[in-house]
């Protein structure tokens, strides 16, 4: 699995702020339609199946994805910022891989 | 790790995408894909039968015209309350003529605060973009915008 990257948005929030959590990885997200041109051969469908979002432990949004998300997917939702903690971003796909990220949340004021 | 390095490794594979994908436009009927599922079945798979109302509750940004198929924004806002009782359950985004439909199905909980989604979907070609999302009583509202694409997509 790729890099991935969150990124919180505006940076600089408080509690009770709505802010945006925006997350992106590095996946092909192969369709297995796409034929390889070298070798003729059908390149099997591999793509990222689940994400999950959670704040300090607790699942706030689960994703179910499909090959029609594009390749190096990114997914943005809202947060509602109630504590300092950690927000942790779990991925899945579809043969078996899985990786996570996490990111601090530091609400000033 | 670095923001710099990252955004050059994303830049390096989108022109990828873009030359392996008018393949799907040349055949006629368009290879079956794994997960190959049409627009009436994948909504009876969601709503179990359910009626679902067309609303302007729902506000949804695509672009008018996408240049290339393989990256299309899209942005999905719902007007309504995220209180504990009342609240979006879930989001979903079908994209109406691909080989499948599915692309996104995403279940909010009170702690999102606001109805909102973003992402960025394939499409093979021109055709109309949907968004249903249910709320916590259980029924279902969509809304759906034509988008026009230059260079298909899905292959």
């Amino acid at each position: 699995m790729g890099k991935a990257l969150i990124k919180i948005k505006p940076k600089k929030y408080k509690v009770g702020d709505i802010v945006k959590v925006d997350f992106i990885t590095i996946h092909p997200m192969d369709t297995g339609l796409k034929k390889d041109k070298k070798s003729g051969k059908i390149i099997p469908a591999k793509f990222i199946n689940e994400v999950s979002f959670f704040y300090n432990d607790k699942l706030i949004t689960k994703m179910n994805i499909w090959e029609t998300v594009s390749t190096n997917p990114y997914f943005s939702v809202n947060m509602k910022i109630t504590e300092p903690g950690v927000v942790k971003v779990t991925y899945k796909d579809n043969t078996g891989e899985s990786a996570e990220k996490t990111k601090k949340i530091k609400p000033k004021g | 790790m670095k923001r710099r390095n990252f955004l050059k490794g994303l830049a390096a594979t989108a022109p990828l995408a873009m030359i392996s994908t008018p393949m799907l436009l040349n055949a006629k009927e368009g290879p079956k894909g794994p997960n190959a599922l049409d627009i009436k079945s994948a909504l009876s798979a969601i709503t179990s039968g359910k009626k679902v109302n067309k609303s302007d509750k729902i506000k949804l940004v695509v672009p008018e015209i996408a240049e290339n198929g393989a990256v299309v924004p899209v942005k999905i806002n719902v007007d309504h309350p995220m209180d504990e009782k009342n609240y979006v359950k879930a989001i979903h985004v079908l994209a109406t003529e691909n080989t499948n439909v599915r692309c996104a199905d995403v279940v909010l909980t009170p702690a999102n605060g606001k109805g909102y989604f973003a992402t960025r979907i394939k499409l093979g070609k021109s055709q109309d973009v949907m968004a249903l999302v249910e709320l916590s009583d259980g029924s279902f509202i969509s809304t759906q915008k034509p988008v026009k694409v230059t260079i298909g997509g899905c292959g």
